[in-house]
């Protein structure tokens, strides 16, 4: 049989199935897939060949032939990332590898490529000022290889270079060398570094953050990821905001908003003798601002508010997210985020009453933390009481947690942080209080009407530095050589970096804040053959990031050095000798002092490296006002190809919605371990069919179960563990995804108390286990087996058509295997239905 | 019995006695969810990107999503819910009824966004004769079930109902939707019409459940009269499903004359009719076509835990209905 299709050229050729499975030849033999593997994939794609169809569309059809058989095996992973790679090359290069001088043409299209940018005004004048006949040499096609196909697919949507005719001019490698040497053209020695850069970040040995990637060494150098600005309660201020919040918008930054100083609905104006119409209305304009900026860049317009909970609007403010409901109350895009006190949280756990206020009559609360905020709200609350504060409302503190908690549950939001721990810990808060984080949760930094501040960010992929990739074992050397450059780079970001509103030049400036962060968390315990949730875990995840934090702080003093101590140095807390680590002695302190229980819990306080030499040095000058957050790197992490920051495993399996479409993740560890033990056939359907839960499969052995937990058979307390041995290290936050089971209100409160206790400052996103799935399409699916039924079954086998009797449920079972799957047994746990609505049908699971 | 028609007394939701119909109610309670959560406005880029045949595809199915969804609510108003005497299954069959319409409003805001041509789409279901085949298919079930003198307690009344049950919710929401689905998510998979796949996850997620609804009646009907379940009556309704196929596949045809990135006619049909082996197995029957699903990529669409980064997808899959307490 032969198809029409469209050649490249523009002529109409009749191709038979072979032709596609001489496509596939090259790109299949760096796989372990054998020949009639690959051959399926051609007769898959043939088969959805269409009349005349265009060959590029033919090479789509082919790379989704593979894609669709990830699940099956990482080895179909190679495949259709090498057939990537080979449509990239093709756009780019104009040849794919199989060209006789693939290697000599890839090199020399990137000076072609890179003048063409600097012609056209998308690339800065300042990448000429390089050695590029040296440069050229540098680049490693090779490691154009260590890509999955998503992480290509995230690399080649978000951040490789098109033309105006959205051509691609980068490959994966010039990518990294735009960014090494957008990154260091400030630098003396700027082609050593240049290369330096180009190692590390090449080899997926850390990589920046989104926006860094998008438009370093692009004609305007927008680099940072972050900005965090408050709005002041005046109309004046409040319209400059929408004004600045567009424009970062534009520059693909994320935001984080704090309003708490908004006065409260029904509160007066002086100016007309009317009243306001409270922060609701307001948040609605900003909502409006980033959607409209959302439809147009790389990267979608992204903000999060930041409201105290002492607020007098605070519960019109948790309504935002709410799906039904007047719509010019509600903020569909930005986000939400409550900022809470330790004063709060006592209350909670004592039953005691929560006060709210107008910001109008209170407006020092906002500057104030720890005992000082304490003091001041207490006072507050005897006004209230004695009636010379008018406006204010009274409720139990439980009652409004628990409600946060509700929300939080059906609908993410507001995630919750907390005030106390972010400004009592900082070593930056000589310059101001810190109103709230960012749209991650991992910034904190102070801000002002002349300040909205700015943090760039990068992250160490952890299981890149392992001394080989079979081994447990950690290359301190080489992360050490990580770190320290990965933080020259950030600090070389700031003078190159051109926020573009003049608050955020100022900031920048001034503090030079960054934020390196990891990822590959729970890759890296995998690879250690240690569960998320133990000690063990905890307790490696406290060494790592104690060797990191310790060697970026010694860093910045080295480059305080060397280049000088940022501006608003002196009267910091890294003035006095500060590490992050003294910081939970004042915290655990504060909270003492202003306590109405007594049951402050105490935070894991260990060390084990020579930090008192390191405050000596620190306290002579930091080169950075901030050094440590970890990020999500939801997208980062793609691209190296592990798992995201400091987050479990989502599942062994599973998809994810991003902007770039939907894709699967098969957690490659566990498939290695189970192709060992000669498992991998036989559990890879059972796994899909549990939703990438391996607990019941009874033929999995109990000590890769223990390892491999999807996120929501993890003990929750892990997540605080976890966060919590981190956050003693990093002087800025992290963002901590929780993923629960459980939808017992109570629960869930305990975990985020927890959480309080246990110094964390940050939270973000709650995943709840979905109790109900749409009924899933490549595996068997049974109704009436899954609960015990048989229908017509005995009506039929009467007849004579199926088997004899139907008495039995496995028998059913057994005769209802689509021919798809093959299925070897039918095991107890294959019998019982998944869903819970099932479930409480199925006489076995009662 | 559930089946009969309704009295005085059993107008008591206490005691339940189809507890999986309760358990049912309150789980789509907790889907609840609105067209407006879905930024669909964000996929025109993709619009003017696609080509005519895609643009087909999608305005074709929309021909028969449209009007499908009505249909289903009016089968469930005349044909299933004075028959039926439990009040759980009342309540689910209410909100089943609320979810249709609000499927159809969804659908009206995808002819609202997209520049399709809505006097076409309107006119098509009344002149395709292969869409016109479906909807009559499903009346002539519909119309027997309305006939004056259909005696609900006799068992050719009682068969009956279950025919009908097995043309609306086997036929129509488990198969003819099924694949509608399947050609609906594929242009995810193409990085295109991302927030209307969003959508299709929601609906997929109600068809779920309307489907379990309808299997767990059908169920529940064979076990309290065993006397319907004749080997003949077998051949009939298994005979109906694959009527169903037939219809469909006729469908398909004129839905991908030629063919778009991924899909033609013949792979719509090959699903189809893996789909419809499903249906026939959870009725107890043995698989018919014996086909294996082609749509390997079924699997990331939609049967894996779903990882949404958050400010770049909507987030299909949090629940309403959550309590402040256990």
């Amino acid at each position: 049989m032969h198809k029409k299709i469209t050649l490249y050229g523009g002529e109409i050729q009749e191709i038979p199935v072979s032709n596609l499975e001489n496509k596939l030849i090259t790109v299949g033999k760096k796989t372990n897939l054998s020949e009639d593997k690959i051959k399926t994939i051609a007769a898959e794609a043939f088969a959805t060949l269409y009349e005349n169809m265009p060959e590029s569309e033919v090479d789509q059809a082919l790379m989704q032939s593979s894609a669709q058989h990830i699940k099956d095996d990482p080895e179909y992973d190679k495949l259709a990332a090498g057939l990537f790679l080979e449509s990239i090359y093709r756009e780019a290069l104009g040849v794919d590898s199989s060209h006789a001088d693939f290697t000599e043409i890839y090199q020399k299209t990137w000076k072609e490529e890179l003048k063409k940018g600097i012609e056209n005004g998308w690339l800065s004048p300042n990448l000429e000022t390089f050695d590029l006949d040296a440069l050229v040499n540098i680049i490693n096609p090779e490691r154009d290889s260590l890509f999955t196909y998503a992480g290509l697919g995230t690399l080649a949507r978000r951040y490789l270079m098109r033309d105006d005719k959205q051509k691609l001019m980068e490959t994966p490698q010039y990518f990294w060398l735009r960014l090494s040497m957008g990154l260091s053209w400030n630098e003396k020695n700027k082609d050593k570094i240049a290369e330096e850069f180009y190692e590390r970040m090449s080899k997926l040995y850390y990589i920046p953050g989104g926006s860094t990637n998008v438009n370093a060494g692009a004609l305007k150098s927008r680099l940072s990821n972050c900005f965090i600005m408050e709005m002041e309660d005046s109309v004046d201020h409040i319209g400059k905001t929408v004004s600045d919040v567009l424009k970062l918008s534009k520059a693909t930054g994320g935001i984080g908003l704090a309003v708490t100083k908004l006065r409260a609905s029904g509160s007066p104006i002086s100016t007309n003798n009317t009243f306001s119409s409270g922060p609701i209305p307001f948040l609605h304009i900003i909502d409006s601002a980033i959607r409209a900026i959302s439809r147009a860049g790389k990267k979608m317009g992204a903000l999060c508010f930041y409201m105290e909970n002492w607020h007098y609007d605070f519960q019109e403010y948790m309504d935002l997210k709410q799906n039904a409901g007047d719509d010019y109350r509600r903020t569909r895009t930005a986000n939400i985020a409550v900022y809470i006190s330790d004063e709060f949280m006592k209350r909670v756990k004592a039953d005691d009453y929560w006060y709210l206020f107008d910001p109008r009559d209170t407006a020092d609360l906002v500057d104030l933390y720890g005992e000082a905020f304490s003091h001041r709200y207490q006072e507050y609350c005897v006004q209230a009481e004695s009636g010379e504060l008018k406006v204010f409302k009274k409720i139990k503190a439980l009652d409004q947690f628990r409600q946060i908690i509700v929300s939080l549950q059906a609908s993410a939001h507001p995630w919750i942080t907390f005030k106390d721990a972010i400004n009592v810990r900082a070593l930056n808060n000589n310059t101001g209080t810190i109103y709230g984080s960012n749209l991650c949760t991992e910034i904190t930094l102070p801000t002002n009407k002349d300040n909205v501040a700015v943090c760039n960010l990068a992250s160490i992929n952890l299981v890149r530095h392992l001394k080989a990739d079979a081994i447990a074992e950690i290359d301190w050397e080489e992360l050490k050589k990580s770190v320290r450059l990965a933080v020259r780079q950030l600090d070389n970001l700031v003078d190159i970096n051109e926020p573009p509103i003049e608050e955020a030049r100022n900031f920048d400036s001034h503090n030079r804040a960054v934020g390196l962060g990891v990822m590959g968390l729970a890759d890296l315990f995998e690879r250690f053959d240690i569960a998320y949730d133990s000690e063990a875990a905890y307790e490696l995840t406290d060494k790592v990031m104690e060797f990191i934090s310790y060697q970026a702080i010694d860093e910045s003093a080295d480059l305080a050095k060397e280049r000088g101590m940022y501006d608003n140095f002196p009267g910091s807390s890294w003035s006095k000798g500060l590490v992050p680590l003294d910081t939970i002695k004042i915290l655990e302190a504060n909270r003492k002092a202003g306590a109405s229980n007594d049951g402050v819990a105490v935070i894991n306080k260990s060390s084990s490296l020579d930090w008192e030499s390191l405050r000596s040095k620190v306290k002579n000058g930091m080169r950075n006002s901030t050094l440590l957050a970890i990020a999500p790197t939801a997208n980062i992490g793609l691209v190296a190809g592990t798992s995201t920051g400091i987050d479990p495993r989502f599942a062994q399996i599973f998809s994810r919605n991003t902007l770039g479409g939907k894709h699967m993740e098969l957690n490659v560890n566990l498939v290695t371990k189970l192709k060992a033990l000669g498992l991998w056939e036989r559990a890879k359907d059972d796994i899909l069919a549990s939703y990438g839960d391996i607990s019941g499969l009874d033929y999995i052995p109990e000590e890769i179960k223990v390892v491999y937990k999807d996120s929501f058979s993890v003990d929750p307390q892990a997540f605080v563990e976890v966060a919590s041995r981190a956050q003693k290290w990093v002087d800025q936050a992290i963002s901590r995804n929780m993923y629960l089971a459980t939808r017992d209100i109570e629960e869930v409160m305990q975990v985020y108390i927890d959480a309080w206790d246990k110094g964390l400052k940050t939270t973000y996103y709650l995943h709840m286990k979905p109790r109900h799935s749409a009924e899933q399409s490549t595996v068997t699916v049974n109704k009436s087996t899954a609960i015990g039924k048989t229908g017509f079954g005995a009506a039929v086998s009467r007849k004579g058509f199926g088997a004899t009797v139907i008495a039995a449920q496995a028998e059913v079972a057994e005769l209802t295997e689509s021919p798809v799957q093959q299925k070897e047994t039918t095991n107890d746990y294959k019998a019982c239905p998944i869903d819970p609505q099932e479930r409480a049908q199925c006489d076995s699971c009662q | 019995m559930i089946l009969g028609k309704p009295l005085n007394e059993d107008m008591n939701l206490r005691p339940i006695k189809y507890q999986w119909a309760y358990d049912l109610y309150n789980q789509a309670v907790a889907n609840t969810w609105f067209p407006h959560e879905i930024a669909l406005g964000e996929d025109l880029d993709d619009w003017r990107k696609m080509t005519e045949d895609e643009k087909g595809a999608v305005s074709f199915l929309m021909s028969f999503f449209n009007p499908g969804e009505l249909i289903v609510n009016r089968t469930l108003a005349l044909g299933v819910y004075p028959y039926l005497k439990a009040p759980e299954a009342h309540l689910y069959l209410a909100k089943q009824m609320w979810e249709e319409a609000n499927h159809c409003v969804a659908f009206e805001y995808v002819l609202e966004t997209f520049p399709l041509d809505k006097e076409k789409i309107f006119a098509q279901h009344l002149e395709i004769p292969s869409i016109k085949a479906k909807e009559d298919f499903i009346a002539k079930f519909l119309n027997r079930m309305n006939d004056t003198s259909l005696d609900i307690e006799s068992i050719e009344g009682k068969r009956e109902f279950v025919r009908n049950l097995v043309a609306y919710n086997i036929v129509m929401e488990g198969t003819w939707f099924y694949s509608g689905f399947m050609v609906a998510l594929s242009f995810r998979q193409k990085q295109k019409l991302k927030n209307f796949g969003s959508m299709i996850d929601w609906v997929v997620r109600d068809e779920s459940l309307h489907l379990k609804f309808g299997i767990n009646l059908i169920l529940t009907i064979l076990e309290e009269n065993p006397e319907l379940a004749t080997s003949e009556f077998a051949e009939e309704i298994k005979n109906i499903i694959i009527d169903g196929v037939n219809l469909e596949t006729a469908y398909n045809r004129d839905m991908f004359p030629r063919g778009i990135l991924g899909i033609n006619a013949d792979y719509v049909n090959q699903y189809v009719e893996y789909i419809a082996d499903r249906r026939l197995e959870e009725l107890g029957f043995e698989p018919h076509f014996k086909t294996v699903n082609p749509a390997q990529w079924m699997a990331t669409e939609t049967d894996t835990l779903e990882l949404v980064n958050f400010f770049e997808a909507q987030n299909t899959k949090y629940e309403v209905d959550n309590r402040a307490h256990k």
